[in-house]
C-alpha cells in the first residue's frame, strides 16, 4: 500500500561531498575490511590518495561503485579478482558503447542523415 | 494474481535436478543482472530469475510449488487453495540472503506465512535511533537541461517503520533543483531526503546519478561537446566566418583557409558549464550540392586543369 506526499523542491546543496570510510561503510552496508580491499584491488578510489585510512576520502561515484561491487558479489558470487576484473570489462564495455553510439551518430551526420 | 512458472523462467524442466537449476539460476542471473545487462527489462528478469531460483533450489519449498502448480498454473488467474499454509514460510526463520521485499504478489502469497515477508524489518529491536535507509535513483536529462540547469520531478519508494519489525512502502516526489553543467554518471546527493529513521534516528538520503539523453546534434564527451558542422568546398578552401549551433545558442566561428573533412576546431569554454567549463569540439565536414549550373561546371573544369598534379589517391597507390 502507497501513498502519497506533497510534492517538496529541494535544491542540490553539496554536489561535491566526500565521505569518509566509516561513512561509505556505512552507506555501503558493509565492513571496512572490504573497503579497504577493494582499495588494494584498485576497484575503488579515495579522492586523494593517503596511506593513512582515517584519512580517506571518497566521492559519491565511489558509493557507487561500491555498491555495485556488493551486488554483484553477492548475486553472482564473486571473489575479489573476480570482482575487479568485471568491474573493470563492464568500465570497457560501458565506454566502448558510448563510442559506438557517438561514432555512428558521427557516421549518420556525415552520410547527411540528419 | 498471475501465476508464477519458475520453470519457464529458470528455463528447466519440471525433472531438472537441483544442480541443473542452479546451473541455469547462474547463467540467467549473468545475463539479466541490472548491473551487467543493457536488455530494457533486465531487471525485472532478474528478479524473476531470483524469486524462481529462491523458491525452485529448497526441496521443501520446490514440493509446496510443484504441489501448487499443480492446482493453479491453469486458469488465468491465480488464487491459493483455501487454509493454504506453508511449511517453509519465508519469513518465518532461518538465515536466507534474498530481499523478498522484491518478490512478487504470487511468492507472498504462497510463502508469505502470515505477512513477515515482505515486511521484513530489523530483525532485532534496536535499543537507540536508527538512522533511515538511503535511497538511490537514477535521473535521465536532455542535454539542454543538464547545461542550463532545470527543476525535475524525481519520484521513488520510502519505507516507513511502524514498529520495530514492519516497514510500510511510501511513493515520495520532489521536485529538484538540478545546477547548470551536470554531466552524464555524475552524482547527487539531497540530504534527508531518504527513508525516515527510527526511534528519533536522522532519516537516510536520497542519491541521483544523472543520464544524459542522446541529442540529435551533440554529444558530449566528458565536459567538451562535440557537433558535426558542414560546409561548402569553397569555404573549406578559402575560409569563412560561418555561423555554428552550440548547446548555449549561435556563435560565429571563423573557418581556416584549407579545412577539410574531419577537421576538429575549438571552441574554447563552449562546453558543459562549470568551475572548469569543457569547450565545443565543431567537427568539419565538406559537403557538396546535389547540382550544380553549367557555370559552376565550367569554373570545375578549369580547376581540375589547374590543380591537375593533385592526386587524393597516392596512398592507395594508384
Amino acid at each position: 500500500m502507497t501513498r502519497k506526499d506533497s510534492i517538496q523542491t529541494v535544491e542540490v546543496a553539496e554536489p561535491q561531498m566526500t565521505l569518509t570510510l566509516t561513512e561509505i561503510c556505512e552507506r555501503g552496508e558493509c565492513h571496512a575490511e572490504f573497503v579497504i580491499k577493494l582499495v588494494n584491488y584498485g576497484i575503488i578510489a579515495p579522492v586523494e590518495d593517503s596511506l593513512e585510512e582515517r584519512y580517506w576520502q571518497f566521492d559519491l561515484a565511489a558509493l557507487a561503485r561500491l555498491r555495485k561491487a556488493l551486488r554483484l558479489q553477492r548475486d553472482l558470487k564473486l571473489n575479489l579478482p573476480g570482482l575487479a576484473m568485471s568491474l573493470e570489462l563492464l568500465d570497457e564495455v560501458q565506454d566502448m558503447r558510448r563510442e559506438v553510439n557517438r561514432l555512428n551518430q558521427q557516421l549518420r551526420q556525415l552520410m547527411g542523415e540528419w | 494474481m498471475e501465476f508464477k512458472d519458475y520453470y519457464a523462467a529458470l528455463g528447466v524442466s519440471e525433472s531438472a535436478t537441483p544442480e541443473e537449476i542452479k546451473k541455469a539460476y547462474r547463467k540467467l542471473a549473468r545475463k539479466y543482472h541490472p548491473d551487467v545487462s543493457k536488455e530494457a527489462n533486465a531487471d525485472e528478469k532478474f528478479k524473476d530469475v531470483g524469486e524462481a531460483y529462491e523458491v525452485l533450489k529448497d526441496p521443501e519449498k520446490r514440493a509446496e510449488y510443484d504441489q501448487i502448480r499443480k492446482y493453479g498454473s491453469r486458469g488465468e488467474q491465480f488464487e491459493p487453495p483455501p487454509g493454504w499454509q506453508s511449511a517453509s514460510g519465508f519469513g518465518g526463520g532461518g538465515y536466507t540472503e534474498a530481499d523478498a521485499r522484491h518478490f512478487s504478489d504470487f511468492f507472498e502469497s504462497i510463502f508469505g506465512g502470515g505477512g513477515a515477508s515482505r515486511h521484513a524489518g530489523f530483525g532485532f529491536r534496536p535499543q537507540g535511533p536508527m538512522r533511515g535507509e538511503d535511497v538511490h535513483a537514477r535521473l535521465a536529462l536532455f542535454l539542454e537541461e543538464a547545461f542550463n540547469g532545470c527543476e525535475k520531478q524525481v519520484t521513488f519508494t520510502v519505507h516507513d517503520s511502524v514498529d520495530y519489525s514492519h516497514l510500510k512502502a511510501r511513493t515520495k516526489t520532489l521536485k529538484v533543483k538540478i545546477p547548470p553543467g551536470m554531466r552524464e554518471g555524475q552524482h547527487i546527493r539531497l540530504k534527508g531526503q531518504g527513508s525516515p529513521g527510527f526511534n528519533g534516528g536522522e532519516p537516510g538520503d536520497l542519491f541521483i546519478e544523472v543520464e544524459l539523453a542522446p541529442h540529435p546534434l551533440f554529444t558530449v564527451e566528458g565536459r567538451d561537446i562535440v557537433v558535426t558542422v558542414p560546409v561548402t568546398p569553397w569555404e573549406a578552401a578559402l575560409g569563412a566566418s560561418v555561423t555554428v549551433p552550440t548547446v548555449g545558442g549561435k556563435v560565429n566561428l571563423k573557418l581556416p583557409k584549407g579545412a577539410t573533412t574531419g577537421r576538429k576546431l575549438r571552441l574554447k569554454g563552449k562546453g558543459m558549464p562549470g568551475k572548469h567549463p569543457g569547450d565545443q569540439i565543431v567537427v568539419l565536414q565538406v559537403v557538396m550540392p546535389e547540382r550544380h549550373s553549367d557555370q559552376a561546371e565550367a569554373l570545375y573544369q578549369q580547376l581540375a586543369e589547374l590543380e591537375g598534379g593533385f592526386n587524393p589517391r597516392s596512398k592507395l597507390h594508384v
